[in-house]
């Protein structure tokens, strides 16, 4: 193998260059913002006393929002016996992998402490949703990395075994990540079960949406399968009712947040709606993620591929903001005030993030596309033995 | 028999003596080695401004001085994954920093602002109520220092101590009662 193959598969086509450059910068970037980390420590970020979670806990949310919904779309055909989805189980649980790798690499780098995990073996507080969360990703993970392995080996009778697993330790995990944010009393933007039942449907559609941009480049150049096909266009199915449920919930939200203006949750509700992060909340969140391709997937009923990608690409900008929207917004509004870093006028605290956070954030989306391409030359993921 | 009486370590605060000189932001900071080197959140405890109250021309200002509450029911020792945070065997919280993995959810349950990540230790940081100095019969060092007697420092389950006597005489209220943390700090009102 040199550096022109992988596997023996050559690295020769114009996407492929491209590929492989796209990776290449964003993994640099990605390094240039690890080896500031490694000199200045947590200093490098712009997190601080009243905002301590940031774009890097956001990253890894979004991160591992997305290993979750594509666990939930690979278990379609396995769990819930959909057929179509069979043919595509190998590649999307691959991408799983992937995505939760990042995930974790991210928050490795956001950890002030990583390697005090330990303790949570050592001395583990069964009362902490972030001890169960971390818990539930290992089973999580453990259960995809093997469901993949029988993939592999073709002992598809037990895949159906672990993908479940999978499939109940992903649905569990994901919720007790959006406890971590509901069980904070002191925060009322997040507390309450929405975050922990939205972010499951969150995921799914995020799912979604990265099945079909892999499947779209997959048969780029190529005619795609009739059965693939056909799993493309029922995932833009299921995209469109998550995408319609999401955007009920959000009205509710948005509603049930500013009929009652209870301090702390109205505000920061209000800081989305009409103040320093509306940009964010109704282009990118709300158009961008969510009614966009609503109405484009609904328009075509997911069956134009090209249209699907489009949707894809706008909804997974949209959930990449729609976490750091959740994430920030609900430390803005200070617990006190008289806060040294709140705004004279607003009594807002700020947050932007550093050149070193976007740079990791970077580097774990140069990540994901540089295992992605070494893991579609080393493994075959085509649908060859779906068919069992 | 008194020695093995649980204690119930609480601070009573007149704020109406407070007049800002920040006396016991300096001596925590002296007392815990905290260097702030500028950095404006390392501070464990902190004097809020409550503003101009009154009409003219009987105005007056009131600063409302405030730390880590100590609470009988803490939010931050829940959400530790790791048990960092913790109580200690007199029910104050306490954090093991060998054990701290920075994950920072405690800063966030806090609803009273008093954790911050310190630039010197790596870890999280906040008011230990000086117990250090407690353990060998002293005062915690912003009580000791305030020139205005301010805080008031002592076991609630003692009913001869002078906290106990001040709550049995006053009026008193705690920050944020609503969000169930039973705190130990008690503001005269």
């Amino acid at each position: 193998m040199n550096f022109l193959t992988i596997n023996g598969k050559m690295i020769n086509s114009r996407g492929d260059r491209i590929w492989v450059i796209t990776t290449g910068l964003f993994c640099l970037i990605g390094l240039i913002g690890l080896t500031n980390f490694l000199i200045q420590g947590h200093d490098a970020y712009n997190v601080h006393r009243q905002v301590p979670w940031g774009l890097l806990i956001s990253t890894y949310i979004f991160f591992g929002l997305s290993s979750t919904g594509l666990c939930l779309v690979a278990s379609l055909s396995r769990v819930f016996g959909l057929e179509p989805f069979e043919v595509i189980g190998k590649r999307v649980i691959v991408m799983a992998i992937i995505t939760l790798v990042a995930a974790f690499v991210v928050i490795g780098l956001e950890l002030g402490q990583p390697l005090r995990m330990i303790y949570n073996i050592i001395s583990p507080n069964l009362a902490a949703p972030l001890w169960w969360m971390g818990t539930l990703y290992g089973l999580y993970l453990t259960a995809i990395v093997v469901a993949f392995i029988l993939m592999t080996k073709g002992l598809h009778r037990y895949v159906g075994y672990a993908i479940l697993v999978g499939f109940v330790s992903g649905i569990v995990k994901h919720s007790t990540l959006g406890s971590v944010f509901g069980l904070l009393d002191a925060r009322l933007w997040w507390q309450g079960p929405f975050i922990p039942i939205s972010t499951i449907v969150a995921a799914a559609a995020g799912g979604c949406a990265i099945v079909i941009l892999l499947l779209a480049h997959r048969y780029y150049r190529e005619k795609m399968p009739r059965d693939v096909d056909q799993a493309v266009r029922t995932t833009g199915r299921i995209f469109t009712i998550l995408l319609g449920i999401l955007l009920f919930a959000e009205f509710w939200k948005v509603m049930t947040t500013i009929y009652g203006g209870i301090p702390g949750k109205h505000d920061a509700m209000m800081i989305l709606l009409n103040g320093p992060m509306a940009l964010h909340y109704w282009f990118f969140a709300v158009f961008l993620g969510l009614l966009l391709p609503f109405i484009l997937l609904l328009a075509t009923g997911g069956k134009r591929l090209e249209i699907s990608v489009v949707a894809a690409i706008s909804s997974l900008i949209g959930l990449f903001f729609m976490r750091y929207n959740m994430v920030v917004v609900g430390q803005l509004v200070p617990l006190r005030p008289d806060v040294d870093r709140a705004h004279p006028i607003t009594g807002l605290v700020s947050y932007n993030p550093s050149a070193t956070e976007f740079a990791i954030v970077i580097g774990g989306f140069g990540l994901c596309l540089a295992l992605y391409f070494v893991a579609s030359r080393v493994f075959n993921l085509d649908a060859e033995a779906a068919r069992h | 028999m008194t020695e093995n009486r649980k204690k119930r370590w609480v601070m009573v605060i007149d704020s109406r003596k407070c007049f800002d000189c920040k006396a016991c932001d300096v001596a925590c900071k002296r007392e815990n080695g905290i260097e702030a080197k500028g950095n404006r959140d390392v501070y464990r405890n902190w004097i809020t401004s409550r503003g101009i109250e009154g009409t003219f021309p009987n105005l007056k200002q009131r600063f409302e001085p405030s730390q880590c509450q100590q609470c009988a029911n803490p939010p931050c020792v829940r959400v530790c994954p790791t048990r960092a945070s913790h109580l200690d065997r007199d029910g104050l919280v306490q954090i093991d920093g060998r054990r701290c993995i920075v994950c920072g959810v405690c800063i966030l349950s806090c609803p009273y602002d008093a954790r911050f990540k310190s630039p010197q230790t790596k870890v999280i940081d906040k008011c230990t109520f000086c117990n250090h100095r407690i353990a060998v019969g002293k005062q915690p060092a912003c009580v000791d220092t305030c020139p205005t007697k301010v805080r008031v420092f002592g076991d609630l389950n003692d009913p001869e101590s002078e906290v106990s006597r001040l709550l049995a005489r006053h009026h008193y209220f705690v920050l944020k009662p609503k969000s169930g943390t039973q705190p130990s700090l008690f503001y005269l009102s």
